[in-house]
Formats: C-alpha cells, sequence, structure tokens
C-alpha cells in the first residue's frame, strides 16, 4: 500500500474504534445499571474489538508516516485515548476486579477522540521537524503519555466516582452515623504506628453487598491512590526523559517553556497530592481535590499549553 | 528588657528556622514556585519572546508597567523568584537533617520488644512440638531467612522490615535537592548565547563573539574559554513544502592559539562539546557576499548576515526575503544601502506574479533587492538603518554575477567601464549557523540527581514497613506460638504475608498433627 492509502486506513480504524468506543460506553452504563452479566460481556467484547482497530490504526499511522506515531495532537489525543482504555482494562478491570467503571474511562476517550476531530487536530502523516528526531523524545513522550492516562484515570475518571459516590454514601449516613472528624482518616484511639497508611481506605471498609452503581467510596478512593502512586514515577520519568532531549535539542535541560512550566506544575501537584496522604493525614475529599486540582493542571499541560500558549512544544503547526 | 537585641535576634532567628523546618513551609514554597512559574507562562517573558513583550507593552501600557515593576515579564529572573528558591533549599535542608538523623536512628536501633502482643491488628496462636527456648532460636532464623532484622531476649523476638521505604524516600528529598542545587550552581557560574559564523568564517569565545545575545548566570566571573570555530560549510535539507529535515554544520574547533582540536558535525540534537561549552545547531541564514567600489577603489568587500522578519500568520517563514543593510560610513555625503535577498529568484517572480507566497529552500538565481540613501548614518548598530534623515537616492535589482551602479539603480551595460561611479556586485552567496553555545558545569549533578529521584521514588512508594513480634510460651507439655503484627502501609496485601509467615513459623517450631 502507499503511505496514502496507510493513512487513509489509520483514518477508517481511528473512526472505526471511536465507534466501538462509543457502542461499548453505552454499554457499560447500561452494565452499571442493571448488572446483568451479558450486558458486560458484550461491552467487554466491543471495546476490545474497539481497542484492536484503534492499536492498528495507530500502527498504519506509524507506517505511513515513517516514524513513531507521536509527533503532532492528533496522534497524542489518539493515543492517550488508546492508553486510557488499554489502562482500564488492564488496571482498573484487571488488577482490581472492578468492571462497572468502564463507561466512566470510555466517556474520557471517546471525548479526547471527538475533540482531535472537532477540533480539527488533523494533519496528514509527515516526517517530523529535525529537533523532534531524537531517541529521547520516543522515550519522553511515551511516558508522558502513559503517565497521562495514568493520571486521568486517577487524578480524573476515578476522583470523580470517588466524590459522587462519597457525596451519595454521606448523604445517607447522616441520618445514622455522626460525620466523621476531617475525611475521617484519623482514629485518635489508636496508636500513633497504626495511624492509616496513605493507601488505606476511609469510610466503609466493611461493606461488603454492592449498595448503588459504584463500588464503595472507600474502593474507589484506593484505586485513586494507586494509580495516582503509580502515575506519578512515570510522570518523573517522563519529564526527566524531556530535559535529557531538551539538553540535546537546545542546550538547556530546562527553560521555563510553558510546556514545561505546566508539567513541572502538574508534578507539584500530584507530590503535594502525595504528601497529604502520606504524612499529614488529608485523605477522602480533601485529598480527591487536590487530585482534581492535579487533573486541571494535567489538562492545561495537554491542551491549553499546545493550543494556546506559543513555545518551543507548539507542534499543532507541524 | 533583661534579654538584649542580640537575644530577640536570635530568638526570631530560631523562629525562623523553626518555621522553615515545618514540611508546610517546604511544601508552601513549592506550591509559590509552581504559582510563580504559572505566571511566567501566561505573560510573555524577555528572555523567551522579547517581540511579545514590547507588543504587550504598546498594547497596554498601564499593566505592562505594574508587570514590569512587579517583574512579571521575566519571572524566572526575578529577585523574589530566587528568594523562593534559596528559601525553598534552606527549607528542605532544614526538613531533612533531622529526619535524616531519624531514619539513620531508626535503622540502626534493635527492633523493641512490645509488651502485649496479642492486641495487634493480626495476632495468631499455635500449638509446637519444640520446646520454647530451641523454638526461639529457629523462629530467628525464619525471620532472618525472610530479611527481618530480628532483636531476641528471653523467648520473645521483635522483628522489623522494610527500611527500603525510609531510606528511598529520603534519599528522594535529598536527590531533589541537589537538582535545585546543581541547576543553580550551573545556571549560577555558567552561561549562554547565539553565535552566528559565516561559511568560511572562525568565531571566537568571548563576549564579543555573541554580539548581545548572552545571558550570563549570577556568579560568572567573564573566564571565556577563547576557543575558536571555523564553519567549513552549512548544509540543510528540505522538503517541498518547507518543513526542515536536518541541518548540519561541518566545522573545524580550534584552540584559542589557532590550532585544530578537532573537525566535527554539529547538527540538530546532536551538539559539540569542547572547551568546557556545547555547542548546538541552532539556525541558519544566508550571507551574501557583497563588494561595493568608489570609482574602482573598493570601499566595503565580503559577506553581509541577513535576517528574516517574523512571518505572519498563515504565511510561512521560508517564503519571506531576507533583509541586510550595508552602511558606507566613507563617503561624502555618507551613504546606507538596504539590501533584501530573494534566494530564489524564481520564487521572487513568481510571488510577484500570482501573490501567493512561495517557500525557498534553496537558492536559484538569486536576487537583491536594495534601496540606496544618502544623508547622515545615525544608527550605529550593524543591522538597523535609520532612514528618516537620509534621502531616498535610487532603487533596484541585482541578480549574481551582475555589477550595478548605486546611484542610478541599472546595471552596467556589457563593455561599459566597471570603474566608473559608485557600484555594487554580488559575486557569491554563502550561508551562515546559528549555534546556540553555553556552558553548564551542573549538568551531570542535576542528571544524576534526577536518577536518584527516581531510584528513591520507587520504593518509597511500592514498599511498606511491616513489624512482628513472635513470643513462646511454656505450656503443659507443648509450646505456645504467639505472632503479632501489623504492617505501616499497604496493609490488605499484609494478611497474606503474615499468615505466610505464621505458616512458615509453625513448620519450623515443629507443627502439632491434629
Ligand atoms: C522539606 C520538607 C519535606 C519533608 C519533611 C517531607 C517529608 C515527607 C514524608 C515524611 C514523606 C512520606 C514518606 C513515607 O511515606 O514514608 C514524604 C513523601 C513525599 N514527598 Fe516529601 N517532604 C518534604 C519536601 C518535599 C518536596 C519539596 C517534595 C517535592 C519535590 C516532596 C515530594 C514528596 C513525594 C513525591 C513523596 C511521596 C513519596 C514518598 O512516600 O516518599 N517532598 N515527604
Amino acid at each position: 500500500m502507499s503511505d496514502l492509502e496507510w493513512a487513509r486506513f489509520s483514518n477508517d480504524l481511528f473512526n472505526l474504534a471511536l465507534f466501538a468506543y462509543l457502542i461499548s460506553m453505552v454499554g457499560y452504563f447500561a452494565y452499571m445499571a442493571f448488572r446483568r452479566e451479558p450486558i458486560w460481556v458484550a461491552s467487554k467484547a466491543v471495546l476490545l474489538a474497539g481497542l484492536l482497530a484503534h492499536a492498528a490504526s495507530i500502527a498504519s499511522r506509524g507506517v505511513a508516516a515513517h516514524r513513531v506515531p507521536w509527533g503532532n495532537m492528533w496522534e497524542y489525543s489518539s493515543l492517550l485515548a488508546f492508553l486510557v482504555v488499554l489502562a482500564y482494562v488492564a488496571v482498573i478491570e484487571g488488577a482490581f476486579k472492578v468492571r462497572s467503571l468502564g463507561g466512566v474511562a470510555l466517556a474520557f476517550s471517546v471525548l479526547t477522540m471527538g475533540i482531535a476531530l472537532l477540533g480539527d487536530f488533523y494533519v496528514g502523516p509527515a516526517p517530523l521537524v529535525p529537533a523532534l528526531n531524537s531517541y529521547w523524545i520516543k522515550v519522553h513522550v511515551v511516558a508522558a503519555i502513559i503517565g497521562s492516562s495514568l493520571f486521568a484515570l486517577g487524578g480524573g475518571v476515578l476522583t470523580c466516582l470517588y466524590l459522587a459516590k462519597d457525596f451519595k454514601e454521606r448523604r445517607e449516613e447522616r441520618a445514622v452515623v455522626p460525620p466523621p472528624i476531617m475525611g475521617g482518616a484519623i482514629d485518635l484511639n489508636d496508636p500513633p504506628d497504626f495511624a492509616t497508611g496513605a493507601d488505606e481506605p476511609v469510610g466503609l471498609t466493611e461493606q461488603t453487598g454492592r449498595r448503588g452503581l459504584l463500588p464503595p467510596s472507600a474502593v474507589l478512593d484506593r484505586m485513586a491512590y494507586r494509580t495516582i502512586a503509580f502515575a506519578f514515577p512515570i510522570w518523573t520519568f517522563a519529564v526527566i526523559a524531556g530535559a535529557i532531549w531538551a539538553q540535546e535539542a537546545w542546550g538547556r535541560y530546562w527553560g521555563w517553556d510553558p510546556k514545561e512550566t505546566w508539567s513541572f506544575i502538574t508534578w507539584v501537584i500530584y507530590a503535594g497530592y502525595l504528601h497529604a496522604r502520606a504524612t499529614s493525614g488529608w485523605k477522602g475529599r480533601r485529598a480527591a481535590v487536590v487530585a482534581l486540582v492535579g487533573f486541571v493542571s494535567l489538562l492545561i499541560t495537554y491542551y491549553a499549553v499546545n493550543l494556546f500558549i506559543v513555545g518551543l512544544h507548539s507542534y499543532k503547526g507541524f | 528588657m533583661a534579654c538584649g537585641p542580640s537575644l530577640s535576634l536570635l530568638r526570631s532567628v530560631a523562629l525562623v528556622w523553626r518555621t522553615l523546618r515545618s514540611m508546610r513551609t517546604a511544601l508552601i514554597l513549592l506550591l509559590m514556585l509552581a504559582g510563580a512559574s504559572v505566571i511566567g507562562s501566561l505573560i510573555p517573558q524577555l528572555p523567551n519572546s522579547p517581540e511579545k513583550v514590547f507588543g504587550y507593552t504598546a498594547d497596554h501600557p498601564l499593566a505592562a508597567e505594574i508587570y514590569s515593576r512587579l517583574g512579571f515579564f521575566d519571572v524566572f529572573g526575578a529577585w523574589w523568584f530566587s528568594l523562593i528558591i534559596t528559601l525553598l533549599v534552606v527549607s528542605l535542608i532544614a526538613c531533612l537533617i533531622p529526619r535524616t538523623r531519624g531514619t539513620v536512628r531508626s535503622v540502626r536501633q534493635k527492633p523493641i520488644q512490645a509488651r502485649e502482643i496479642d492486641s495487634f491488628p493480626h495476632y495468631e496462636e499455635r500449638n509446637v512440638t519444640l520446646p520454647a527456648g530451641a523454638a526461639t532460636t529457629v523462629c530467628r532464623k525464619v525471620l532472618r531467612r525472610k530479611l527481618f532484622r530480628v532483636a531476641a531476649s528471653e523467648n520473645s523476638l521483635a522483628a522489623e522490615k522494610g527500611s527500603a521505604r525510609e531510606i528511598g524516600s529520603l534519599l528522594f528529598h535529598w536527590a531533589f535537592l541537589l537538582i535545585v542545587v546543581g541547576a543553580i550552581y550551573g545556571k549560577g557560574t555558567g552561561y549562554s548565547g547565539r553565535a552566528a559564523v559565516i561559511e568560511g568564517e572562525t568565531w571566537t569565545d568571548s563576549l564579543a563573539g555573541y554580539d548581545g545575545s548572552i545571558r550570563t548566570g549570577r556568579f560568572f566571573g567573564g573566564d571565556f574559554s577563547g576557543s575558536q570555530i571555523r564553519l567549513k560549510d552549512f548544509e540543510d535539507t528540505f522538503r517541498a513544502s518547507g518543513i526542515p529535515m536536518d541541518f548540519v554544520s561541518r566545522v573545524d574547533l580550534l584552540n584559542p592559539d589557532g590550532s585544530l582540536v578537532r573537525a566535527a558535525e554539529i547538527r540538530v540534537n546532536h551538539p559539540a562539546t569542547f572547551a568546557g561549552v556545547r555547542v548546538f545547531q541552532y539556525g541558519f541564514g544566508w550571507a551574501p557576499v557583497v563588494q561595493v567600489r568608489d570609482d574602482g577603489k573598493l570601499l566595503w568587500s565580503g559577506p553581509v548576515a541577513f535576517s528574516q522578519d517574523t512571518a505572519p500568520e498563515g504565511v510561512p517563514q521560508l517564503a519571506l526575503p531576507w533583509r541586510g543593510v550595508l552602511k558606507l560610513p566613507s563617503l561624502d555625503p555618507q551613504v546606507g544601502i538596504t539590501l533584501e535577498l530573494w534566494p530564489d529568484g524564481q520564487a521572487f517572480l513568481q510571488t510577484q506574479l500570482t501573490g501567493q507566497p512561495v517557500v525557498m529552500v534553496v537558492a536559484r538565481d538569486p536576487i537583491i533587492r536594495f534601496t540606496t540613501y544618502s544623508g547622515p548614518l545615525t544608527d550605529p548598530s550593524q543591522r538597523r538603518l535609520d532612514t528618516s534623515i537620509m534621502k531616498e537616492q535610487a532603487a533596484g535589482i541585482l541578480g549574481q554575477g551582475q555589477v550595478v551602479d548605486l546611484t542610478t539603480g541599472r546595471a552596467l551595460e556589457t563593455g561599459a567601464d566597471p570603474n566608473a561611479g559608485l557600484t555594487i556586485s554580488f559575486p557569491d552567496l554563502r550561508k551562515y549557523s546559528v549555534f546556540e553555545v553555553s556552558r553548564d558545569n551542573g549538568v551531570w549533578m542535576v542528571l544524576l540527581a534526577a536518577i536518584l529521584v527516581l531510584l528513591g521514588l520507587l520504593p518509597a512508594l511500592y514498599t511498606s514497613k511491616r513489624k512482628v513480634w513472635v513470643r513462646l510460651e511454656s505450656g503443659e507439655g507443648r509450646t505456645i506460638l504467639k505472632v503479632g503484627g501489623f504492617a505501616v502501609q499497604r496493609k490488605s496485601q499484609f494478611s497474606k504475608e503474615f499468615s505466610d509467615l505464621v505458616a512458615a513459623l509453625e513448620r519450623a517450631a515443629g507443627k502439632v498433627n491434629p
């Protein structure tokens, strides 16, 4: 096939994947509501088909462009959406064995892909400008996209769900139990060594039977923390790899370019989040707010800097 | 007051120190750093985009005045930014010293025996066959084999595991400090600037070599290396669309005395390092060789580095012509010439005919459009010509190899006397290469620290500290094995580890078959 045909093939698969994600998203929401096994099986099947098509779309884009397929906003958006879905399948369904959150993770990906379509990010596959043609940028971008997908999952999706569920639980509990002190993390009767670890859930741990559409808030809280703690070193690595690339390309590893600045801000906020949980016992809602602030900063790093703030990293025009 | 000023000074120093020692202060400072960088990313910055700052100043004079007073146009060079960084460093050190001491102490210290082990979150009892003393010995071995640190006292064991978390966390924090220190050291004692070198010419690493485009660190003493770079040739390759593919500068790197260090190729992402500086490919431009003669006497001969205006929205940068000026101060009246190079003469024609911009990436029949002005040369700059009090004399077009009369703008006829009048010619078209030259002796420190940050982060986030106590009590004809313990972090994983441990201890101490 010619490059043009490969590019077209990639676009068709992209649309196919988007379509599959949409259907699967509806299915997952239905599963959340009705909890019927066959709905989950069908949604998961469509999801996997979409994931496969998406992987092929990304690969054929690489073939069409004769390079790794992450060189501009269109390609980043596609890869980000792909990795969020992949992380959902591997981490949330695979490791945490929670099935009910597919709709939300897919909604994030559908949104990302939709914005890429509507926002006219598309540019034909073209070779990179020489500065982008470095080993380190490949490493940097892969790590940054994996890190962002995980932050988006933990700091965005899971944290929002946690807050929603927590709100609902508190409304139900309020009549029965007095509210816990400040997120209820610290039991004053415990000797200090027993103070809950950063990854420990707060709230209703004992709850066994499912109530409502979502897992208990304590489970969501822990999943959010674990996902963010998983993402943090990857993001750290991404920033370091980016600095190494900047040193190679421009002779300075750090120049406070807007993209660098905002990825640093995101890093600081999530470092603050980890601190809040590890040392000052800020758990539950307060920590969730910090995670959400981090998510907003991530969105700025990802979208606003590329599209509105001009710097060395503005790729859209290429 | 009884306590003199020195004591109250001491007290306030102690208060400041105590404030700096708290983690909250460090985190607030870190957030202030982040906040400052938000400002820096939203308001145009002088070092990065001076033209935007000037544009902003013209559009919003009042806001610009306020911003400039506050240092918002150069956030990362402002005194208060340095202050935040300094306080952060001090605060981090103040935080880390006691924490490090505490960790060293706790790693050295033997695990402490517990009084009542059945009150721990995890607790199990088993009957075993070995007598208490012997069972204690084998249990200790089991714990040792599982990498616990164990302290024994009379049929009781106290064991701990997972100092990696604390040590990793400390490593992370110290390494982060080292990044900041390395950056301050490297940037503070170094410099960076742009050097434009025309093909065939030699450039010297000295203050003059940077033509004003240099940023020096606060502690830089002016000791430039004096080393030299001779640009043998510059090559660029483009796609037809104007997307650059590669830039290569072939250079000789020379010692200050002019002797050759080595030849090198400098290209994007492949800098050359020598004499303590790193030289990066940054940009390029055209440098036509121009000769001006006055009645045959050579007034100027040599390459002139031309530069481009910034392209308006929607126009490719390389479709724009290149501009330069030439000044002839020795004439009376003085003469200044503005020159406009179109490296691709065919693109020039096409642009004239269709009005569409055409990207020029190779030299094809290059032409120079010029305008001659006469009058006093007031602007000392080599790049600009102030024509406000000069008189336009002539304008014309100069092709490569032609000789053109500067006063009429017309080319000399073939056979006309080449040595009559004021003439200009354009025998050759060269390129110049722009290098970003920088000296930063802190890079290795920052890189090392970055690696340590990652190395420390992993155990700090993913391991946990666990404590276990074992007690063996002699009962009637049997021994009771009591095991209690807890994990400080990752408690859910600990349940399994704990029951495995109890099973292993029971097996070692002689399981009682039911
Ligand atoms: C200056 C005073 C600081 C103190 C006393 C301090 C203390 C701590 C403590 C006690 C922990 C928890 C360690 C554990 O869970 O075992 C921690 C974690 C952490 N700190 Fe800090 N910290 C300080 C500054 C900073 C700064 C400036 C940063 C950001 C660069 C930072 C980033 C982190 C991160 C990412 C973690 C989570 C990883 C870990 O658990 O070690 N800290 N810090």
